[in-house]
Order: C-alpha cells, then sequence, then structure tokens
C-alpha cells in the first residue's frame, strides 16, 4: 500500500522539482511582480504539493489568470487537503512514516 | 508545438502584410532590407498592443504615493525581524494595506506569463521561415524560401552565429548582440540610477536588479550566437522599443519621490506649467523647510554656557 501511495506521488513530486528550479533560477530575473500574498509560483508549488498534478495546475493556472493588472490581489492561501502524506521541509511530498 | 497555431497564425499575418506593404512601396521583395523592416514592424505592433498594460501598472504604481506613510510604518513595525514568520505577516499587511487603498504597485504575474507563449511563436515561426518550411497560414512556402534567401549587408537572415557560412554573419551577429546588451543596459541603469524612490534604493528588489545588470548581457551573448539573425533583429528592436518608452515614462511619469521626478518637477516649474496641487505642494515643502531652517537659526541664538555651546559644536562636527 505504501508503495502504491509512493508511486501515486510521483508526478507531483517531478512538477514541484520542476517549480522549485523556477523559482530559484527563474522567478529572481524579473524581481518581485505578483500582487497576492504567496506569490503565485509559491501558491503553485502549494496546491500542487495539496492537491496533485491535475487540481493543483487548473487552481494555478485560475490563480495566474487572477493575477492581472486590473485585479487588486491581496491574500490568497492555500488550504490544506485531508493528507495521507507529509510535506517535506524540503518542499517534496512523501508518504506518513508509521505512527507510534 | 501545435497549442501555438493561432499565435503563430497572427504573427505570420503581420509579418507577411508588411512585407507586401514593403513591396508595394517598391522594395525588392527578396532584399534582406524588406524583411528586415517587416520584422521591425512586427515588433512596432507587438509593442503597441502591450502599451495599455504598461500604462496601468504605472498609474497604479503612482498610486503607491497615497499608501506611502501607512507602509512606512508597517516597515518601521517589521523593522528588524527577519526571521520566516516575522516576514511571513509582514508581506500579508502590506498586501492588506494594497488591497484596502485599491494601489497595488506590483505589476502581477498574468502579462510576463502570456509573453512566453507570444515569443516562443515568434521564435518557431520565423526559425521554420529560415529553414524553409512554410508557416501554419499566411507564410506559404514560397515567402519561407525567400525569407530564408535575403540578405542584408551580406549576412543571411536565417544563418547564426556558430552555422555561419560567411564572416558577415558573425560580424552582424556579434554587433548586435552588442547593440543588445549595450541597450539593455542603459535601461536598467537609467531606472536604477534616475526612476526609484529613495526607501526602495537599498532593497533585496534593487540588490536583484543591480546584479540582473550583469546577467542580462551574459544571456544575451549566449543567445546571439545560437539564433538566428532574423530572431535577434526581433529581440534587437524589441530592446530598442523598451529603452524608448523607459526614456519617455521616466522623463514624463516618474516614480515619485525619485530624482527624476524632482528634476520633472524642476522642468514644469521652470516653464511655469507646474499644475496647481504640486505648485502649492512644493511652495509648501518650501516654506516648511525656511521655517525649520530659521527656526535652527534662533535657536543657535540662544545664550548658551561656554561648557554647553563646546558640547554643541563637537557634535555638530560630527
Amino acid at each position: 500500500m505504501k508503495t502504491l501511495w509512493a508511486i501515486w506521488l510521483v508526478p507531483r513530486n517531478l512538477v514541484i522539482l520542476f517549480l522549485k528550479g523556477y523559482r530559484k533560477f527563474i522567478s529572481p530575473l524579473y524581481g518581485d511582480v505578483c500582487r497576492y500574498y504567496p506569490s503565485c509560483s509559491a501558491y503553485g508549488l502549494g496546491q500542487i504539493q495539496q492537491r496533485g498534478v491535475i487540481l493543483g495546475s487548473a487552481l494555478t493556472i485560475s490563480r495566474i489568470v487572477r493575477c492581472n493588472p486590473w485585479s487588486q490581489g491581496g491574500i490568497d492561501q492555500v488550504k490544506d487537503s485531508d493528507q495521507r502524506f507529509v510535506v517535506l521541509e524540503n518542499g517534496f511530498v512523501a508518504t506518513k512514516p508509521k505512527e507510534g | 508545438m501545435d497549442l501555438l497555431f493561432p499565435i503563430k497564425w497572427v504573427i505570420e499575418l503581420i509579418l507577411v502584410s508588411f512585407h507586401s506593404l514593403f513591396e508595394f512601396v517598391g522594395l525588392s521583395p527578396e532584399s534582406g532590407l524588406a524583411w528586415v523592416l517587416s520584422i521591425v514592424g512586427l515588433v512596432l505592433v507587438v509593442r503597441s498592443a502591450l502599451i495599455p498594460l504598461f500604462v496601468k501598472q504605472i498609474k497604479s504604481q503612482r498610486n503607491m504615493m497615497l499608501v506611502q506613510p501607512e507602509l512606512q510604518k508597517l516597515q518601521k513595525k517589521y523593522k528588524g525581524k527577519n526571521d520566516r514568520d516575522s516576514r511571513e505577516k509582514f508581506a500579508k499587511e502590506q498586501m492588506d494595506l494594497y488591497k484596502r487603498t485599491g494601489s497595488n504597485p506590483l505589476s502581477s504575474c498574468l502579462p510576463i506569463l502570456v509573453q512566453i507563449p507570444i515569443f516562443m511563436g515568434l521564435f518557431f515561426t520565423l526559425n521554420d521561415a529560415q529553414a524553409r518550411k512554410s508557416g501554419v497560414g499566411p507564410m506559404n512556402s514560397e515567402l519561407a524560401i525567400q525569407f530564408s534567401e535575403a540578405t542584408l549587408f551580406g549576412a543571411k537572415l536565417s544563418e547564426t552565429f556558430l552555422t555561419a557560412t560567411t564572416i558577415q554573419v558573425q560580424i552582424m551577429a556579434g554587433i548586435m548582440v552588442f547593440l543588445m546588451s549595450a541597450s539593455q543596459f542603459i535601461t536598467q541603469k537609467q531606472i536604477i540610477a534616475k526612476n526609484q524612490n529613495p526607501a526602495v534604493q537599498n532593497s533585496q528588489y534593487m540588490q536583484t536588479q543591480k546584479i540582473l545588470l550583469y546577467v542580462f548581457p551574459l544571456i544575451f551573448v549566449i543567445s546571439g550566437v545560437a539564433f538566428p539573425i532574423a530572431v535577434i533583429t526581433y529581440w534587437l528592436t524589441s530592446n530598442f522599443w523598451t529603452m524608448g518608452q523607459q526614456f519617455i515614462v521616466i522623463r514624463n511619469m516618474p516614480t515619485d519621490g525619485s530624482p527624476a521626478y524632482q528634476a520633472r518637477l524642476e522642468r514644469l516649474a521652470k516653464k511655469g506649467k507646474l499644475p496647481k496641487e504640486l505648485q502649492e505642494k512644493r511652495d509648501a515643502e518650501e516654506a516648511a523647510k525656511a521655517a525649520a531652517e530659521a527656526e535652527e537659526k534662533t535657536q543657535r541664538e540662544q545664550p548658551k554656557g561656554k561648557s554647553r555651546a563646546k558640547k554643541d559644536n563637537k557634535k555638530k562636527k560630527k
């Protein structure tokens, strides 16, 4: 069961890797632009961690569309999902260690 | 790459329309000049279409002045607190402030990300045409071949520095990369030196900008040797547009409190064209300054004991 879960988490960890790279190397090229807190890329990272590639990407695209010059921005945080996994300190997602 | 189909189609339409126009006014359709000018025309259309976004962004930046006092209060509150929690709280409160006052100065993410597919569509359109491949719409194979054969000053538009068969291409690419780096450098430098509020002058953002000053030319050199002359032409023209746009903005709509803003006030005052409320504000500021100086003077003239006068003098020297 645990292996199945680990496989289930592979796609989102790949996207997380990409997003981490983007945030580290590309994002600094144009500085602070996002009108929201957290920024679009941080929000995207969070949504992918919590909800996976498909749902997370859809939510991220909707967020980027909202982040336009005519919006006022503001605070828009990622809600935790009821997770059967943990978000590690390095941002990747892993299965929960056995309790007790 | 067919997700880019609509973008490519529009780009081809603009490019081919300009090309027919130049043919109509008498340029040889096979000439490099006609094709280069068509690329320039494409830049003009794309960048003009982006002007409303740019103006909107500048306007919300100018609203910043209204929130400045509150923002400074906030900055003071979190000054020196660099742990993650406080930084997060600060960012949140800042966003909240922008939202309440409708003055978000940040440019937003969508415009940047929208430009990525446009640039990709452009790259593939130009690249395909250069490779004699017909495009998805108006760029038929005859035009594509013509485009790929066109030369300017003996340099083929379809060749890159790396694959060049003639020295002219390398010279041309070299000059263009140099001009591209130079215009980017001037643009960034102008923004940093003239159009920044002193409050942000030393922020993290500005530090990044200063690093970028040297990173961009490097990117240009790397891509400049790998991209065909036609693609570099687009990029170079676009850079020139940015430089001109920045110049106009810095001159006519500078950031409040920046050196460029002061310069503009001076210019307007000289012509006697300073808007009324700005004139009043300026007068008030000058009056306040004069009053402060006068007060200092009267204080200085107050009688003092010897030792105290000495102390004060020492302080002044510091």
